[in-house]
């Protein structure tokens, strides 16, 4: 039984919803609350608009939350390198990212821009599910930026503590795989159209 | 890197070493915080399971401390009278021990004399036997300070332990937090498997004790040989030390079968029970439990070993071989690293 149910289901029989008051837990309701004057997003907040994650309950997001690291880089700050060991998957909290690829052999420059990352938005799923990542391009901040990272071991501690999480967890990750993989074949397609005009042409 | 950014990854560096440097000159705080932290780890997966989502967290932690405490110590008050009771009617049995040695030795310096014409000036049982009685005296006239000692630990082991549980989510966070971003993943990667061979190896090499133990001690009861709780322990305890400790684990059982009426019988009895609790731990246990966890070359252990037991004694041999697990792990890593950025 979800704790939202369960806290329902202690009030519709009038009783108290727990013996003890669970200060960290007021205190991320009072965060998460829309009521709360804070200026400053919540985690809660934060996850609540990430469209992948929407399948969440908010206890669920709470425990999520719980995992997170939070990181913080300067303006051009190296976050990975391309052909690095891949841990972990980041969320954009605040700032902006570049996603630089084709890095050149001898390391020197950073590579061809790919794609400006905003906040909200992802990367680095890859590393939390392969077993032997390697960073496929170098990502660095584009301004002073706040990342909440989620590595592998705590995915696999997520999965002994919270397995239904853990698994919802891996289903979005996985969703967020097909897309990209989804992507990546709607440009392959379009890339051999190209090729096959081109060949024509010639 | 920026020169802030190098600055902080200095100040982690010096930190870091700092601490070490402070474990290594502070052992009486050192030892029992990493009993403790062992006795975690090897409870973690239990305390997880039976206080995850539980509202009575804090009670749970407090009664698993409690039940630790009581399973390491209390065994160890209870069989402190019989040990003692052994420990005694052996060195009663000390000087018939140099008796049947040196008797021993003098028909095979008879023998070398009558086969080779050589003569043997050298007495080693004396000297064996006088070590012994030295250490023997030695180690009575320390025992209050060993008891003081283990009153310390009984103090300060649950103190940790409990601190480990409470506070351990926390710590680990802020420890986190202080790593610098370039080293961050890595760090905290290895860290935590670290973390995890260090817990199951400890755990693994437990079960492998247990196990070696109580075959040899049913063994040795089976055949009737002295001693067999004591001899059992002592194989149990020496066996948590790779390749020299089945060697170091028969000696005493050697020892106590030349006092007995029929020697030869009694050795071939319990050298017999001794080679088939080995066997037990080579086909059976040590495949299935330890080898997976460590994968070290076998001269790579005993030098090991041989560090651990310079840097830090008994302990330092139990605990060198995850520790060269992992340097392995790390070297691995950073090579794997220089090959693709070379």
């Amino acid at each position: 039984m979800s704790y939202e149910k369960e806290m329902m289901e202690k009030m519709t029989k009038g009783e108290a919803p727990s013996e003890r008051l669970d200060i960290p837990l007021l205190k991320y309701l009072w965060d998460a609350s829309p009521l709360s004057f804070m200026t400053k997003e919540s985690y809660h907040e934060f996850f609540k608009k990430i469209s992948v994650l929407n399948a969440f309950s908010d206890n669920e997001v709470r425990l999520f939350t719980k995992f997170l690291h939070r990181r913080e880089f300067q303006t051009n700050e190296v976050i990975f390198k391309q052909g690095d060991s891949g841990y972990g998957f980041y969320f954009i909290f605040s700032g902006s990212v570049n996603v630089y690829a084709n890095q050149g052999p001898q390391n020197i420059d950073q590579g061809e821009l790919v794609i400006k990352l905003e906040k909200r938005q992802y990367f680095g799923e890859m590393g939390l599910l392969e077993e032997f990542n390697r960073r496929s391009a170098t990502v660095l901040a584009a301004e002073p930026t706040v990342l909440l990272g989620i590595f592998k071991p705590d995915l696999e501690i997520m999965l002994e503590q919270y397995p239904v999480l853990g698994a919802k967890f891996l289903r979005e990750t996985a969703l967020i795989m097909a897309n990209r993989m989804g992507q990546l074949t709607r440009e392959i397609v379009g890339l051999k159209k190209k090729v096959k005009e081109l060949e024509q042409r010639i | 890197m920026n020169r802030n950014q190098k600055i902080k990854l200095y100040m982690f560096v010096f930190l870091f070493a700092s601490v070490v440097l402070f474990a290594f000159m502070f052992p009486r705080l050192t030892l029992p915080f990493g009993f403790a932290y062992i006795i975690y780890l090897m409870t973690k997966p239990l305390t997880l399971r039976l206080t995850t989502g539980s509202k009575r967290q804090r009670l749970g932690y407090f009664l698993m401390v409690l039940a630790g405490t009581a399973f390491l110590f209390f065994p160890f008050f209870a069989t402190l009278y019989n040990v003692e009771t052994d420990f005694s009617g052996f060195s009663v049995q000390l000087s018939e021990l140099q008796r049947i040695l040196q008797d021993k030795f003098f028909a095979f310096k008879v023998k070398v004399f009558e086969k080779y014409g050589m003569r043997i000036n050298i007495d080693p049982v004396s000297f064996i036997v006088s070590k012994l009685e030295t250490h023997g005296t030695d180690l009575l006239s320390k025992f209050p300070n060993y008891l003081s000692l283990l009153l310390e630990w009984i103090l300060l082991v649950p103190l940790f332990l409990y601190f480990f549980f409470m506070e351990s989510h926390r710590f680990r966070r802020r420890f986190l937090e202080a790593i610098p971003n370039p080293i961050f993943e890595k760090s905290y990667v290895l860290f935590s498997q670290f973390n995890t061979k260090f817990g199951e190896y400890i755990i693994a090499k437990f079960i492998e004790a247990t196990i070696l133990g109580s075959v040899v001690t049913l063994g040795l009861l089976l055949i009737g040989f002295p001693y067999p709780f004591i001899l059992g322990f002592v194989a149990g305890v020496t066996n948590i030390l790779p390749y020299l400790g089945p060697i170091l684990g028969v000696i005493p059982g050697v020892l106590i079968a030349l006092l007995s009426k029929d020697p030869n019988a009694s050795m071939l009895g319990m050298l017999m029970v001794f080679a088939i609790a080995n066997l037990v731990d080579m086909i059976l246990v040590f495949p299935l439990l330890v080898s997976k966890i460590v994968n070290l070359h076998p001269i790579v252990v005993i030098v090991s070993i041989i560090i651990g037991s310079q840097l830090a004694g008994v302990v330092g041999m139990i605990v060198i071989i995850p520790f060269v697990a992992f340097f392995k792990l790390l070297f691995k890593e950073i090579y794997k690293d220089l090959s693709v950025h070379l």
